[in-house]
């Protein structure tokens, strides 16, 4: 088995992982501004680094964000017409899950749940924070330990400056380690596995944006003084 | 009986039918006409012509009598087709009959699935080389002593049909149209658009973030109607045509995105192409080429731009465009001042039937002799929905009333007036005896009346393409995707960008 991993929600990022969670192969740009000019060569990098045909891909992993919009669309794109062209699922998983499995992944040992933590003794919690521009964060919040092999998130994907999320979880006595990072697609085709192995994988890939477009109903305007 | 599988369009005078053995005699006629001693026998041509896997042709004129004759073989089990002979009475060469039977063969060839053409041609005939390598074929082998019994060579020619007449899928994302179409070369199969035009409705205008939101979404279903319009599969499309600009940033990406992604997972080759060459490239499926030059007219909510095109693929120049808001944003933008409905055309064409176009005598942007020098080709709708904006205005502000259908058929009046001025204008200035529209706005009725008259007074031709392929869409793109694999071009690489502000020049992007 073998997933095709793509992330826009920052930069581009594209992976190949086996059944074993292995990376074969993988691209990362961190430039926010080009998605559309290096999508396709990250792809076509990747499977060329793995030395894979694209007919030997099983499924695709999509980021569905939370990410401002522009970038996003481009890798939501992407994956849905990979699926098309190889008549194989595409998978969405949220971004901040994959950041978070990153993070938790190594630092705890799910088997053993959560250790004491010695220094306050409250953190139980990870906070994923990503830049959602006009001086606002996204926010995902979740438990400090896997579940399966399964980042569990607790509240979130969210939108709002970083200061009111801060003083709303101070004022629920909610204590967190934070982690601001950016997705990375081999990690997000991990919690796919854990997902299909699960059975709960999904193949909702509507972006999530978290936020209306920008446009305000017309009104005439006077013209004349 | 009549000929299908070709959309070739035949001078007056002239006809293509099936050849049948009634044929035989006049046939034998002209193949001792045209080959002498090296004609075949009537018992050959005989049984050719009642074989079951050859299609012979005879070209008439009106009185029935046979001009030239052509036959193709095509084995059911195998990729390839021969030609097994063409002819053309040595008295009506000279008039393109060669190329019309030619075109026809290779026409029915894709139509029963071929993928090579080949033929021998003698290598002491260099007009019907000429004839081959200008519908692509190349030259692979020489048969040494191969016509008895002069003992001249056979040069061998290839065609790989997949060039002549490639099957290309086209992405259009450019504004609020998610449009996929499919073509076989010069012919349409599949063209399927899904609108984001309610949507924006309440906002009086495209709004990009919701326009792009709004591809993302339609991809698949639209990729989807398309394939089973064209009753094709992914497997069946030889290439990928693609929008790059000009558009709306945000909405571009999404189809140059999703483009280059179905290129390395199928890895068929990819072709960036211009959105407003698209709008004058779609004459080919209608026509099965493009006459030129040719004027093109391109009216929408996006664009309102004048090209002089010498050939589509490599000289098409801007001769203006507008400096402010696009025709098609002016009537929404007037529908809105009126108490009109989104999108503002046909709302307007509407309230302006009673009307009287000449009530009231609004502004012709940038048509002053004063403008002319500088902006001869340029348009400016700006000034001119200000000016209904303030009729209006003070109608109201004193009081009176105003009639509706005289404001929307005055203002209709004044849009029409200067495209059509402008767009004559440089036909004229340019001796270009022919006019292509194409754009939304094109739907609008007093538009086509007032293009038909000033083309008929000034003796241009007037071209308007069927109104499906007028507004933006993916089968112009794949059309002219065509185009550029028919023409030899390499395909784009992967790195190409989406751009909101394409140059019109840039008919490809690599």
């Amino acid at each position: 088995m073998r997933i095709l991993a793509i992330d826009t929600s920052a930069g581009t990022s594209v992976a190949l992982i086996d059944e074993a969670g292995r990376s074969l192969g993988e691209f990362d740009s961190p430039d926010i501004m080009r998605h559309a000019e290096t999508i396709g060569h990250g792809i076509q990098q990747v499977l060329d680094s793995a030395g894979v045909q694209a007919k030997q891909v099983d499924a695709v992993a999509v980021g569905r964000g939370p990410a401002p919009f522009t970038g996003l669309r481009v890798g939501l794109a992407a994956a849905l017409m990979f699926g098309v062209g190889r008549g194989i699922p595409v998978y969405g998983v949220v971004s901040h899950d994959a950041i978070a499995l990153a993070e938790l992944d190594g630092v705890l040992d799910a088997a053993a749940g959560v250790p004491a933590d010695t220094s306050s003794g409250a953190d139980q919690n990870l906070l994923v924070l990503t830049d959602a521009r006009r001086k606002e964060v996204y926010w995902s919040l979740y438990r400090r330990a896997l579940d399966g092999g399964q980042p569990v998130r607790l509240e979130g994907p969210g939108v709002q400056t970083l200061a009111s999320l801060q003083a709303d979880l101070a004022d629920r006595q909610v204590s967190y380690l934070e982690a601001a990072a950016a997705c990375r697609a081999a990690n997000l085709a991990r919690v796919l596995l854990t997902q299909l192995a699960a059975g709960n994988a999904s193949e909702d890939v509507t972006a999530l944006y978290l936020r209306a477009p920008d446009a305000v109903p017309a009104k005439p305007k006077q013209v004349s003084s | 009986m009549t000929i299908e599988n070709t959309s070739l369009k035949l001078p007056a005078g002239v006809a293509l039918r099936l050849a049948s053995l009634t044929d035989l005699d006049a046939i034998m006629v002209l193949e001792h006409d045209c080959f002498a001693a090296e004609a075949w026998s009537r018992q050959n041509m005989e049984a050719e012509l009642t074989e079951p896997h050859t299609y012979y042709l005879v070209l008439h004129d009106a009185e029935g009598a046979i001009l030239g004759y052509a036959g193709l073989s095509k084995l059911s089990s195998s990729d390839q087709s021969d030609v097994q002979t063409i002819a053309v009475s040595p008295s009506q060469r000279g008039q393109g009959f060669g190329k019309i039977l030619m075109r026809a063969l290779l026409d029915e060839a894709v139509a029963r699935h071929a993928k090579e053409c080949f033929l021998e041609v003698r290598a002491d005939n260099p007009v019907a080389e000429s004839l081959y390598r200008t519908l692509g074929f190349e030259q692979i082998d020489v048969r040494k002593n191969y016509y008895r019994p002069s003992g001249v060579d056979a040069l061998v020619m290839r065609l790989d049909l997949r060039r002549y007449a490639p099957v290309v899928l086209g992405i259009e994302t450019s504004c609020d149209e998610t449009g996929i179409g499919i073509v076989r070369g010069n012919q349409l199969l599949a063209n399927v658009i899904s609108s984001s035009m309610d949507e924006h409705a309440r906002f009086g205008g495209v709004v990009p973030e919701i326009a792009a939101r709004a591809h993302l979404e339609a991809l698949r279903p639209t990729m989807a109607k398309a394939l089973e319009e064209a009753k094709l599969t992914l497997d069946d499309i030889d290439a990928i045509a693609v929008t790059n600009g000009p558009g709306l940033g945000g909405a571009l990406m999404v189809g140059v995105g999703a483009a280059k992604a179905l290129a390395v997972a199928t890895g068929k080759p990819i072709y960036a192409v211009n959105h407003l060459v698209g709008h004058v490239g779609v004459d080919v499926l209608e026509r099965g080429e493009l006459e030129v030059p040719t004027i093109a007219l391109l009216v929408s909510g996006g664009h309102t731009s004048l090209l002089l095109v010498r050939d589509l693929l490599d000289d098409v120049e801007l001769l203006g465009e507008t400096i402010d808001d696009a025709a098609g944003e002016a009537f929404d933008k007037v529908a809105r001042v009126l108490g009109l409905k989104y999108p503002g055309g046909p709302e307007i064409d509407r309230a302006a039937a009673d009307g009287d176009p000449r009530a009231i005598r609004f502004p012709r942007g940038l048509s002053l002799p004063k403008d002319m020098a500088e902006h001869r080709y340029d348009f400016s709708f700006s000034g001119l929905k200000t000016a209904v904006a303030r009729h209006v205005e003070v109608a109201e502000a004193s009081g009176q009333s105003y009639s509706k259908a005289d404001v929307a058929a005055s203002f209709r009046e004044a849009v029409v007036d200067v495209l059509l001025t402008k767009a004559v204008n440089a036909c004229l200035d340019h001796n270009v005896p022919r006019l292509l529209l194409g754009g939304g706005v094109v739907a609008n009725r007093r538009l086509r009346e007032v293009a038909a008259e000033q083309c008929e007074k000034h003796g241009i031709e007037l071209r308007i393409p069927a109104f499906s392929l007028c507004t933006d869409n993916g089968a112009m793109i794949a059309a002219l995707g065509a185009q550029l694999i028919m023409a030899g071009r390499d395909p784009s690489s992967l790195g190409f960008s989406a751009d909101s502000t394409l140059a019109v020049t840039d008919v490809q992007s690599l």
